[in-house]
């Protein structure tokens, strides 16, 4: 019979504003964490899978922090955004193949400094300016608002997407995180607070910018067998996939128009033998409200350049026809690269979303966008077994 | 020949040269924008190109280009006020050359009301304090 693998455990730290602990420590916490929820101990766990975050100060000799003996998977994951869907991919091959049984996969950073401006968490390029790649740096393409806001106008110029339907994004997130008591933001928010907020980089507004949060978040893979035998409703996996464009600086890009998801997507639900339509929840990598909308198009909830006009419907808000970022997503919850929609999609998937809990939760589709769009993982999970 | 240089703005930051630029800023020191070229595609790639943008060649090497373009998108970051001045906006904008290649570029000059997609531009040259000369681009 063929193995599957599923989430088995989900541990999250205190996120935000956690000031005074490491990337190591704070992975150390969601690892236990993430283990005792499943009902195993860290003796148990003979894979891991570490991606270190934007301060990139943790690492796979995180195994002998944990104490961990004769590891049988081991290795640091850098796919910036599209990570921890990568990170359970592997640990779901490693599983399937036998060279592991329990792997754990996590994500840990704090670049947050005390008194300082979230901003100044992420400086954007940071090595010396040499050379004539270092041009669009030195032009002042740094960081990553700035970076995405190209791409954004790009899309608003070929589709007509308008800064109030990248409102919409926002004010949904914020609505779903008002139903989420561990949500960094939680304050009403209107449209219109949405196009009063600053100037960012044009045409992105505050609002349309996700969080900056310190702490980790991992998850055990296993067997469906032995996760089955555990404290958990197991979370099936039943397809992945990546997608990375390579977009090249010409004549004919589709940077901003089309993204790794296109790719990805469709491999996914290919892999896991469902179309999409049949995806009930959506936990999609939202580091910009841009993010939410292109990546609803390229996975195919809506057509090609229509993303503004679906959102705009309520379609992704509480109550909408296709719930999104059901815990407010990194726009209001909380940042976690990857881990912010993969950690929602494991509680949505165990129907332990309280009262942001999807009804209907059979199928649920994550994704991870890294880079400027240019780097992107999908998973499609389920809490029903994958027929064999 | 010496270019005409535009003053340097304060968010232009410096760059210097290393092995594979130095015949991109010998060519930029004279005001003359060079692109890398495929011969056996026939297609243009940016300055950054090792292998060619289309077909992937090996066989880049570097050519004059014409050095306009026009504007494909951009973004405007607002800056922020100090006691001493305003906030002066910086505008950054993605130009595709004639040839094909964009290139991520400042516009030092651009009012924001008068960017739309498609406004041609041409590059122009500015050089900050310890910098190569850079590639900037103006509202042609």
């Amino acid at each position: 019979m063929t193995t599957r693998a599923a989430i088995a455990g989900l541990g999250m730290t205190e996120m935000g504003k956690v000031y005074g602990r490491s990337a190591t420590d704070l992975a150390v916490d969601a690892i236990s964490r993430a283990a005792a929820d499943a009902g195993l101990s860290l003796a148990d766990v003979d894979g891991l899978y570490v991606n270190p975050g934007i301060k990139n100060d943790t690492d796979l000799r995180l195994q002998s922090t944990l104490g961990m003996r004769n590891t049988r998977v081991l290795a640091t994951i850098q796919g910036f955004g599209s990570s921890a869907g990568q990170m359970v991919q592997m640990a779901a091959m490693a599983v399937e193949a036998g060279m592991a049984e329990v792997v754990a996969c996590v994500y840990a950073d704090a670049p947050l400094t005390e008194g300082k401006r979230a901003g100044a968490a992420y400086p954007g390029q940071a090595r010396a300016m040499t050379g004539v790649g270092s041009l669009p740096f030195a032009a002042g393409l740094k960081a990553a608002p700035e970076r995405y806001a190209v791409a954004t106008r790009r899309h608003m110029h070929a589709y007509g997407t308008t800064s109030e339907q990248l409102g919409a994004v926002a004010v949904a997130a914020r609505q779903w995180a008002q139903l989420n008591p561990a949500a960094q933001m939680r304050d009403p928010m209107t449209l219109e607070d949405h196009q009063s907020s600053r100037m960012i980089a044009d045409p992105l507004r505050l609002l349309d910018c996700c969080l900056v949060s310190n702490g980790a978040v991992a998850v055990i893979v296993t067997s469906a067998e032995r996760a089955a035998t555990l404290a958990q409703p197991p979370v099936h996996v039943w397809g992945w996939g990546q997608g990375h464009p390579g977009y090249v600086n010409r004549r004919d890009s589709e940077f901003g128009l089309v993204t790794g998801a296109a790719q990805s997507g469709p491999a996914a639900l290919a892999m896991a033998g469902v179309g999409i339509d049949e995806i009930d929840v959506r936990e999609l990598y939202d580091c910009f409200t841009f993010t939410t909308l292109v990546t609803l198009e390229d996975y195919g909830f809506c057509a090609k350049g229509e993303g503004g006009e679906f959102v705009a419907s309520g379609a992704i808000a509480p109550g909408g026809s296709h719930p999104t970022n059901t815990g407010g997503g990194e726009l209001s919850s909380f940042y976690m690269w990857g881990m912010t929609p993969l950690s929602e999609a494991v509680i949505q998937a165990r129907g332990q979303g309280g009262d942001r809990q999807v009804p209907q939760h059979d199928l649920v589709m994550v994704s991870g966008n890294g880079g400027v769009l240019d780097f992107h993982s999908t998973l499609i999970l389920s809490p029903h077994p994958k027929a064999t | 020949m010496t270019p005409t240089l535009i003053d340097a703005p304060a968010s232009l930051a410096p760059v210097v040269r290393d092995d594979f630029s130095a015949p991109f800023f010998e060519a930029s020191a004279e005001g003359r924008l060079l692109l890398r070229f495929s011969p056996t595609s026939g297609a243009w790639s940016e300055p950054a190109a090792r292998f060619c943008s289309v077909s992937q060649a090996a066989d880049l090497e570097w050519r004059e280009a014409s050095g306009t373009g026009r504007l494909v998108t951009w973004t405007v970051k607002p800056g922020r006020a100090t006691e001493d001045r305003p906030a002066v906006p910086t505008v950054i904008g993605i130009v595709e050359l004639d040839e094909g290649p964009w290139l991520s570029l400042l516009l030092p000059r651009a009012d924001p009301d008068d960017l739309a997609v498609d406004a041609p531009v041409r590059v122009a040259w500015a050089r900050p304090e310890g910098s190569e000369v850079l590639p900037v681009a103006v509202l042609a």
